[in-house]
Protein backbone atom coordinates (compact mmCIF):
# COMPACT_ATOMS: atom_id res chain seq x y z
CA UNK A 1 0.00 0.00 0.00
CA UNK A 2 1.03 3.45 -0.93
CA UNK A 3 2.48 5.54 2.17
CA UNK A 4 0.91 8.64 1.15
CA UNK A 5 -2.68 9.46 -0.18
CA UNK A 6 -4.00 12.68 -1.42
CA UNK A 7 -7.28 14.17 0.57
CA UNK A 8 -8.96 16.39 -1.95
CA UNK A 9 -9.57 18.44 0.93
CA UNK A 10 -6.27 18.15 3.38
CA UNK A 11 -3.65 17.51 0.85
CA UNK A 12 -1.26 14.72 0.57
CA UNK A 13 -1.12 13.00 4.33
CA UNK A 14 1.01 9.44 5.47
CA UNK A 15 -1.87 6.79 5.57
CA UNK A 16 -1.07 6.70 9.21
CA UNK A 17 -3.83 9.36 8.97
CA UNK A 18 -6.59 7.36 7.30
CA UNK A 19 -8.50 4.18 8.21
CA UNK A 20 -9.25 1.88 5.51
CA UNK A 21 -13.22 0.28 5.56
CA UNK A 22 -13.16 -1.62 2.32
CA UNK A 23 -14.33 -2.33 -1.11
CA UNK A 24 -15.66 0.77 -2.62
CA UNK A 25 -17.67 -1.24 -5.39
CA UNK A 26 -19.90 -3.28 -3.23
CA UNK A 27 -23.93 -2.44 -3.78
CA UNK A 28 -26.42 -3.07 -0.81
CA UNK A 29 -28.90 -5.64 -1.61
CA UNK A 30 -32.97 -4.86 -1.27
CA UNK A 31 -34.33 -5.66 2.61
CA UNK A 32 -36.04 -8.76 0.79
CA UNK A 33 -33.45 -9.70 -1.67
CA UNK A 34 -32.80 -13.34 0.43
CA UNK A 35 -30.08 -15.09 2.74
CA UNK A 36 -27.84 -15.63 -0.42
CA UNK A 37 -27.52 -12.08 -1.59
CA UNK A 38 -26.80 -11.00 2.11
CA UNK A 39 -24.66 -13.32 2.58
CA UNK A 40 -22.09 -12.40 -0.06
CA UNK A 41 -22.37 -8.68 0.71
CA UNK A 42 -22.02 -8.96 4.10
CA UNK A 43 -19.21 -11.64 3.93
CA UNK A 44 -17.90 -12.68 0.52
CA UNK A 45 -15.15 -10.34 -1.21
CA UNK A 46 -12.93 -10.60 -3.72
CA UNK A 47 -8.86 -10.16 -3.38
CA UNK A 48 -8.40 -8.19 -6.71
CA UNK A 49 -5.46 -7.42 -8.50
CA UNK A 50 -4.46 -4.11 -10.20
CA UNK A 51 -6.67 -1.47 -9.80
CA UNK A 52 -9.42 -1.42 -6.97
CA UNK A 53 -12.13 0.98 -5.57
CA UNK A 54 -11.99 1.90 -1.38
CA UNK A 55 -13.98 3.71 1.25
CA UNK A 56 -10.99 5.17 3.77
CA UNK A 57 -12.26 7.28 6.43
CA UNK A 58 -9.28 10.30 6.97
CA UNK A 59 -10.07 10.05 10.62
CA UNK A 60 -7.02 11.94 11.94
CA UNK A 61 -7.29 14.63 9.48
CA UNK A 62 -10.65 15.95 7.90
CA UNK A 63 -12.86 13.38 9.21
CA UNK A 64 -14.45 12.84 5.72
CA UNK A 65 -15.44 9.82 3.89
CA UNK A 66 -13.34 9.25 0.80
CA UNK A 67 -12.79 6.69 -2.00
CA UNK A 68 -9.29 5.89 -3.28
CA UNK A 69 -9.04 4.08 -6.21
CA UNK A 70 -5.36 2.23 -5.59
CA UNK A 71 -3.27 -0.39 -7.78
CA UNK A 72 -2.79 -3.17 -5.77
CA UNK A 73 0.13 -4.81 -7.27
CA UNK A 74 1.70 -1.59 -8.34
CA UNK A 75 0.77 0.77 -4.56
CA UNK A 76 0.13 3.79 -6.95
CA UNK A 77 -2.89 5.71 -5.70
CA UNK A 78 -4.56 6.91 -9.02
CA UNK A 79 -7.64 9.06 -8.09
CA UNK A 80 -9.16 9.92 -4.87
CA UNK A 81 -12.57 12.12 -4.35
CA UNK A 82 -15.16 13.22 -1.14
CA UNK A 83 -17.56 10.07 -1.42
CA UNK A 84 -20.37 11.65 -0.25
CA UNK A 85 -19.73 14.58 -2.78
CA UNK A 86 -19.56 11.95 -5.38
CA UNK A 87 -22.70 10.46 -4.76
CA UNK A 88 -24.74 14.34 -4.72
CA UNK A 89 -22.66 14.09 -8.36
CA UNK A 90 -20.61 16.95 -7.05
CA UNK A 91 -16.54 17.42 -7.57
CA UNK A 92 -14.34 16.73 -4.56
CA UNK B 1 -17.27 19.73 49.08
CA UNK B 2 -19.16 21.54 46.73
CA UNK B 3 -21.94 19.65 44.83
CA UNK B 4 -20.97 20.92 41.65
CA UNK B 5 -17.56 19.98 39.70
CA UNK B 6 -15.42 23.03 39.58
CA UNK B 7 -13.45 24.03 35.98
CA UNK B 8 -9.77 23.23 36.87
CA UNK B 9 -7.62 24.61 33.64
CA UNK B 10 -6.36 21.47 32.08
CA UNK B 11 -2.62 22.85 31.95
CA UNK B 12 -2.89 24.23 35.03
CA UNK B 13 0.39 23.33 36.62
CA UNK B 14 2.52 23.74 33.73
CA UNK B 15 5.08 26.58 33.12
CA UNK B 16 6.26 28.42 30.13
CA UNK B 17 9.20 26.25 28.76
CA UNK B 18 12.18 28.29 27.32
CA UNK B 19 15.03 26.69 25.26
CA UNK B 20 17.26 28.11 22.76
CA UNK B 21 14.90 29.26 19.81
CA UNK B 22 12.47 27.41 21.54
CA UNK B 23 9.01 28.75 23.65
CA UNK B 24 6.12 26.64 24.61
CA UNK B 25 3.11 27.85 26.62
CA UNK B 26 -0.10 26.59 27.68
CA UNK B 27 -2.57 28.54 26.62
CA UNK B 28 -5.24 30.81 28.21
CA UNK B 29 -8.61 28.38 28.21
CA UNK B 30 -10.59 31.08 26.48
CA UNK B 31 -13.09 30.23 23.66
CA UNK B 32 -13.15 27.66 20.72
CA UNK B 33 -16.05 27.05 19.19
CA UNK B 34 -16.63 24.65 16.55
CA UNK B 35 -19.02 26.01 13.28
CA UNK B 36 -20.46 23.71 10.44
CA UNK B 37 -22.06 25.26 7.49
CA UNK B 38 -22.06 25.62 3.86
CA UNK B 39 -20.60 28.63 3.37
CA UNK B 40 -17.09 30.22 3.39
CA UNK B 41 -14.86 31.73 5.82
CA UNK B 42 -15.57 34.93 4.21
CA UNK B 43 -19.38 34.37 5.37
CA UNK B 44 -17.96 33.32 8.64
CA UNK B 45 -15.63 36.23 9.18
CA UNK B 46 -18.73 38.51 8.78
CA UNK B 47 -21.10 36.48 11.30
CA UNK B 48 -18.14 37.23 13.70
CA UNK B 49 -17.99 40.58 13.12
CA UNK B 50 -21.98 41.29 13.46
CA UNK B 51 -21.45 38.89 16.81
CA UNK B 52 -18.80 41.23 18.26
CA UNK B 53 -16.38 38.37 17.34
CA UNK B 54 -14.25 40.50 15.05
CA UNK B 55 -11.15 39.54 17.07
CA UNK B 56 -11.31 35.59 17.08
CA UNK B 57 -9.38 34.23 14.83
CA UNK B 58 -10.53 31.86 12.11
CA UNK B 59 -9.01 28.09 11.96
CA UNK B 60 -10.21 25.47 9.03
CA UNK B 61 -11.00 22.37 10.51
CA UNK B 62 -12.14 20.43 7.54
CA UNK B 63 -14.76 20.22 4.93
CA UNK B 64 -16.54 23.10 5.62
CA UNK B 65 -15.69 23.37 9.22
CA UNK B 66 -13.78 25.74 11.02
CA UNK B 67 -12.57 26.67 14.78
CA UNK B 68 -13.46 30.37 15.62
CA UNK B 69 -10.59 30.72 18.94
CA UNK B 70 -10.16 33.74 21.07
CA UNK B 71 -8.47 34.60 24.62
CA UNK B 72 -11.60 35.32 25.84
CA UNK B 73 -14.08 33.36 27.92
CA UNK B 74 -17.52 34.27 26.12
CA UNK B 75 -20.65 34.63 27.77
CA UNK B 76 -23.62 31.99 26.32
CA UNK B 77 -25.14 35.04 25.32
CA UNK B 78 -22.70 35.65 22.90
CA UNK B 79 -22.38 32.34 21.32
CA UNK B 80 -26.06 32.40 21.22
CA UNK B 81 -26.05 35.77 19.05
CA UNK B 82 -23.23 34.26 16.64
CA UNK B 83 -25.75 31.05 15.96
CA UNK B 84 -28.54 33.41 15.49
CA UNK B 85 -26.58 34.99 12.68
CA UNK B 86 -26.11 31.41 11.91
CA UNK B 87 -29.24 30.35 11.45
CA UNK B 88 -30.80 28.46 8.55
CA UNK B 89 -26.69 28.42 7.28
CA UNK B 90 -24.92 26.83 9.51
CA UNK B 91 -24.47 25.57 13.61
CA UNK B 92 -22.07 26.20 16.39
CA UNK B 93 -21.13 23.64 19.29
CA UNK B 94 -18.93 25.79 21.36
CA UNK B 95 -16.12 23.55 22.85
CA UNK B 96 -13.78 25.78 24.83
CA UNK B 97 -14.21 22.86 27.72
CA UNK B 98 -13.49 20.15 25.14
CA UNK B 99 -10.08 21.81 23.33
CA UNK B 100 -7.04 22.92 24.75
CA UNK B 101 -4.70 25.77 22.94
CA UNK B 102 -1.06 25.53 22.83
CA UNK B 103 1.34 27.66 21.36
CA UNK B 104 4.87 26.63 20.24
CA UNK B 105 7.40 29.75 19.00
CA UNK B 106 10.67 30.22 18.00
CA UNK B 107 13.03 29.90 14.88
CA UNK B 108 13.69 26.16 15.97
CA UNK B 109 9.56 25.80 16.21
CA UNK B 110 9.74 24.34 13.03
CA UNK B 111 12.47 21.58 13.45
CA UNK B 112 10.75 20.46 16.58
CA UNK B 113 6.92 20.12 14.47
CA UNK B 114 8.71 17.94 12.22
CA UNK B 115 9.24 14.89 14.66
CA UNK B 116 5.44 14.70 15.39
CA UNK B 117 3.62 15.44 12.53
CA UNK B 118 3.83 14.89 8.02
CA UNK B 119 2.18 18.13 7.79
CA UNK B 120 4.64 20.11 5.05
CA UNK B 121 5.37 23.06 7.29
CA UNK B 122 6.96 24.80 4.36
CA UNK B 123 5.55 28.62 4.20
CA UNK B 124 5.08 28.18 0.48
CA UNK B 125 2.56 25.34 1.53
CA UNK B 126 1.61 26.58 4.70
CA UNK B 127 1.98 30.10 5.32
CA UNK B 128 0.53 32.01 8.27
CA UNK B 129 -3.11 31.60 9.04
CA UNK B 130 -2.63 28.12 7.48
CA UNK B 131 -4.51 25.35 9.35
CA UNK B 132 -4.83 21.40 8.86
CA UNK B 133 -5.97 18.69 11.09
CA UNK B 134 -3.41 16.54 11.70
CA UNK B 135 -1.38 13.61 14.17
CA UNK B 136 1.31 14.74 15.90
CA UNK B 137 2.82 11.43 17.35
CA UNK B 138 -0.41 9.30 17.89
CA UNK B 139 -2.56 12.10 19.19
CA UNK B 140 -5.06 13.98 17.00
CA UNK B 141 -4.43 17.94 16.75
CA UNK B 142 -4.96 21.22 15.38
CA UNK B 143 -1.88 22.89 13.85
CA UNK B 144 -2.26 26.57 12.76
CA UNK B 145 0.50 28.91 12.08
CA UNK B 146 -0.01 32.31 13.68
CA UNK B 147 3.50 33.99 12.39
CA UNK B 148 6.81 32.91 10.45
CA UNK B 149 7.99 30.99 13.57
CA UNK B 150 4.62 30.75 15.70
CA UNK B 151 2.13 27.45 15.85
CA UNK B 152 -0.75 27.05 18.03
CA UNK B 153 -2.12 23.35 18.33
CA UNK B 154 -5.73 22.27 19.66
CA UNK B 155 -6.07 19.21 21.00
CA UNK B 156 -9.03 16.92 23.02
CA UNK B 157 -8.62 18.18 26.48
CA UNK B 158 -7.71 14.61 27.93
CA UNK B 159 -4.89 14.93 25.45
CA UNK B 160 -3.64 18.21 26.07
CA UNK B 161 -1.37 17.06 28.88
CA UNK B 162 0.49 14.25 27.31
CA UNK B 163 0.94 16.70 23.85
CA UNK B 164 2.24 19.21 26.40
CA UNK B 165 4.88 16.84 27.73
CA UNK B 166 5.47 15.15 24.89
CA UNK B 167 6.28 19.15 23.61
CA UNK B 168 8.53 19.89 26.90
CA UNK B 169 10.05 16.88 26.33
CA UNK B 170 10.92 17.40 22.53
CA UNK B 171 11.85 21.05 23.06
CA UNK B 172 14.23 20.39 26.11
CA UNK B 173 15.74 17.50 24.53
CA UNK B 174 17.13 19.95 21.43
CA UNK B 175 17.91 22.69 23.17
Amino acid sequence: MASLISCPHCGVRPREEFTIRGDASLTRPAADAGGDAWYEYIYLRDNPRGRHKEYWHHSSGCRRWLIVERDTVTHAVHTVCDAALAKLGGAA
Amino acid sequence: MSERPEHKPALAGKATTEGSGIRLEPLPEGHLLHVMGAFDGDTLAESLTAAGLAKSAIQRAGYQQWYVTGDEILPPAQIALLADHLRGKGFVCDQSHGRIRIALSGFRALELLSQGTAVDLDPAAFPVGHSAVTLFGHISVQLTRTHATRFEFAALRSFAENLYDMLEHAALASA
